[in-house]
């Protein structure tokens, strides 16, 4: 599972980091949503073995426990990720309204016009 | 023990009960400032006590350090607390006297407490998620600061901002995530006792170059700045005080924790990575801000450029250095702020703070001039001011390490400093131009110099004084550089669950 | 909405409108022990104020809410704050929690209380709150309503500037280091 996880991660990565580098507001959007959770499957995969650290409420248990840690990081990690994320499309959005463009590179075109 | 939550504790509560109760007034301006003097008075008792030799040590919700969220409140932390505290007091003043409680927006001193919960969240905290946690709670709210008064022509500066704060931040879970593989914790604590069996494995080594990638764009770094001369001027000068005292010294601050405290001191590669980096901030910087013609756009740019002294002391890795560059760190916030706040009451009474269309403030307003000069001297590093003893300590020992080509950049910076503080002087004070007029009827003009001469008196102590104040500078760097004191004071709070 | 709205739809979101918040509020009180929690609680909550300004529009939505969202939110900070304050009256640290399991109530039997209940229920409004002026501020300025209230409406960066003059001068300047 290693090896499918960590080429996932890189594709993610490189899907992410072509959407962003595109011209418009739409696939940037996209582009930084996939690199959040590119960024969150990374965490998850750094479970490491679960021996020892089970969550410290459990006490002893015969069950097989994983590590607890990574998905409460990647729990926080998506909840922040949606903070951004919703900020990120008014900002995308007001822009649009504003500049009357989805286009970066015309948004930043105008101002050489003036 | 909880005395290391209040800090955050207590911005989070004000900006939240403000909200809550609604619209922009004089009791809630005297609440908001009533409260700021309150955090900065917890802020000076921390200090107190760590000179008293009690540093505080919060489990949250009574869990060990290995489980639980961890807060300390060592010197260094205590101290930068001290500074965002005083920064964000003259900020929340400055926008009380900039306008009527009628024309102040809603929302703005919420969320400067938001913020500033978020920086002092990044100064206490003891592990490494915690940390990404309370960067994303300060970016959010310095997101939301930077677009809530812009206009369209603003905004377009607001999407770099915001586009390379994001990429950095999911580096920074990468590397939470590295960490927490590589170490299997990710308290501060617990990544110095691991990482003290691992000696010299390279994947730590990979890990200190990834945590310098993301603290450095935060910081504003060389290859990664081009996002901060941009962004800051569209801010009102009251936010631009907040933000060029704060957000980039948080950056600086994290690489001082990271690589003094947490991670091993045998990565002088990476040491000379960041003086080198430093140097080029510095030239590149302050070219940068000599070519700008209006006041924050030049005072932007000098951000970054102070930032490559604060950068190379830390290069340079002494106790000495890290000493300077707590020194600097306290010397700059608050010079920094004033400059960014006097810029804005020179706006008042220009009605612009483009300098092709500034003049007459010095036969106007000559206390504007003064404060002005002890600042902007003062940031250039001239004898007695307090930026001198900061840049003498730090070319003292880059002497002593035998880095001449960086200390001849450093000064070269410095000359250009004092150029483009010139240019300012010149332009907005000295020339008489025809047709601009000083505002002198605006009343508003004395009460903000007033914030402002405060932290101009201030600031003079930190010069006349740097003898006290170095010695806390050097009592601080010695706890921040103590591995072992700093495992033994976190392990040393026991909670339950431990081990 | 633009356009006539389906009666159908109406009523089924009528009826799944209140489905979906006992659904939430399940998941707000099993989240101390079992996958569930405030935060995604909230997120449900969310959802059906979605489906329910998509049936009934969005004026209607505010008539029948009449709390201001960002309000709610903070309220909602406050309480989990508070609950996380509260311990440190009594000298325990910052977010100790406290826990009862009660037996022989009337109805309920056992019961399992705690203050991080409190806690999640802070969570489950902030994030109400925040979800619902996301929907309110973007659904209102796509159908060319005004997106903010009155005291939220965007001014020029400052009141210190005059700012119709300045623009175009420190435009050029940044504009020339911008490309």
């Amino acid at each position: 599972m290693q090896i499918e996880t960590a080429l996932l991660i890189g594709a993610l990565f490189a899907c992410a980091t072509w959407l962003i580098l595109q011209r418009s507001f739409v696939r940037i959007l996209f582009g930084f949503i996939l690199l959040s959770n590119a960024a969150n499957l990374l965490v998850l995969s750094m479970s490491g073995r679960p021996e020892g650290r089970g969550a410290p409420v459990v006490g002893e248990t015969e069950m097989p426990l994983v590590d607890p840690l990574p998905q409460a990081l990647i729990l926080t990690a998506i909840v922040i990720g949606f903070g951004v994320t919703a900020y990120l499309v008014v900002l995308l959005y007001r822009l649009f309204l504003d500049q009357n463009t989805t286009s970066v590179s015309e948004m930043y075109r105008e101002e050489e016009g003036e | 023990m909880n005395a290391a939550v209040l800090p955050f504790l207590l911005p989070l509560f004000t900006g939240t009960l403000t909200l809550f109760l609604g619209k922009p007034g004089t009791a809630r301006r005297a609440f908001l400032v009533a409260s700021a003097l309150v955090q900065l008075g917890v802020a000076a008792w921390l200090i107190a006590e760590n000179l008293a030799g009690r540093p505080h040590v919060l489990l949250a919700g009574g869990w060990a350090s290995a489980v639980g969220i961890t807060l300390v409140a060592d010197l260094l932390a205590a101290i930068m607390v001290a500074l965002s505290s005083l920064t964000a007091l003259a900020a929340v003043l400055f926008t009380c006297f900039e306008s009527r409680p009628r024309l102040e927006h809603p929302l703005r001193l919420p969320l400067v407490q938001f913020m500033v919960a978020g920086i002092n969240l990044a100064f206490l905290t003891g592990d490494l998620f915690n940390l990404f946690v309370a960067f994303e709670i300060m970016l959010i709210a310095s997101y939301a600061l930077l677009t809530l008064e812009a206009d369209d022509w603003d905004i377009k500066q607001a999407y770099p901002y915001l586009a390379i704060n994001l990429v950095g931040s999911t580096l920074f879970i990468c590397a939470a995530g590295l960490a927490y593989g590589l170490f299997g914790t990710l308290n501060f604590a617990g990544i110095i006792t691991r990482a003290a069996d691992m000696s010299g494995d390279p994947r730590i080594l990979v890990l200190a170059l990834l945590l310098l990638v993301v603290f450095g764009t935060k910081a504003g770094l060389f290859p990664l700045y081009y996002w901060l001369p941009n962004s800051y001027p569209i801010l009102p000068a009251a936010l631009a005080g907040l933000y060029s005292g704060m957000l980039t010294k948080v950056g600086v601050y994290v690489l001082l924790r990271m690589f003094a405290t947490v991670l091993p001191h045998d990565l002088s590669g990476v040491h000379q990575l960041i003086a080198w980096l430093a140097g080029l901030t510095m030239v590149l910087a302050v070219m940068g801000a000599l070519s700008r013609n209006f006041i924050r756009g030049i005072l932007s740019f000098h951000i970054l450029s102070q930032i490559g002294f604060m950068a190379l002391a830390i290069g340079l890795f002494t106790p000495l250095s890290i000493a300077a560059c707590i020194f600097y760190v306290i010397h700059h916030i608050i010079v920094k702020a004033s400059l960014f706040l006097v810029g804005g009451v020179a706006t008042v009474l220009n009605r612009t703070d483009d300098l092709d269309r500034m003049g007459h403030l010095w036969r106007g307003t000559p206390w504007v001039g003064i404060v002005f000069l002890c600042q902007g001297l003062s940031l250039a590093g001239i004898p007695p001011l307090s930026g001198f003893w900061g840049k003498y300590l730090i070319i003292v020992e880059g002497l002593r390490a035998g880095e001449y080509i960086l200390i001849g950049a450093s000064l070269v910076a410095s000359l250009l400093t004092l150029l483009s503080m010139l240019k300012i002087w010149l332009a907005a004070f000295w020339s008489e131009p025809e047709g601009v007029a000083v505002r002198v009827d605006d009343w508003r003009w004395r009460p903000l110099l007033g914030v402002v001469g405060g932290l101009t008196v201030l600031s003079l102590g930190i010069g006349f004084g740097a003898e006290a104040v170095m010695q806390v500078a050097l009592r601080a760097a010695q706890a921040a550089l103590d591995q072992p004191g700093y495992v033994e004071l976190v392990l040393g709070a026991g909670g339950k669950g431990g081990g | 909405m633009i356009g006539p709205r389906s009666w159908i739809f109406q009523v089924v979101v009528r009826f799944a409108f209140f489905i979906i918040n006992v659904f939430a509020l399940y998941l707000l009180l099993r989240g101390h022990n079992q996958p569930g929690g405030g935060f995604i609680a909230g997120l449900a909550s969310a959802a059906a104020l979605i489906l329910l300004s998509l049936a009934i529009g969005i004026e209607a939505l505010h008539r029948l809410i009449r709390v201001d969202p960002v309000r709610m939110a903070a309220g909602g900070l406050l309480l989990a704050l508070l609950s996380g304050a509260g311990p440190m009256l009594g000298g325990a640290a910052f977010l100790t929690q406290f826990n009862w399991h009660l037996h022989d109530l009337p109805l309920l039997g056992e019961l399992h209380v705690g203050t991080p209940l409190v806690f999640d229920f802070g969570v489950y409004l902030v994030v109400i709150g925040i979800c619902a002026k996301i929907i309110f501020v973007l659904v209102e300025s796509t159908e060319g309503l005004p997106g903010l209230v009155v005291e939220e409406e965007r001014r020029y960066s400052s009141p210190l500037e005059e700012p119709i003059e300045e623009r175009p001068a420190a435009g050029k300047e940044m504009g020339r280091d911008a490309d």
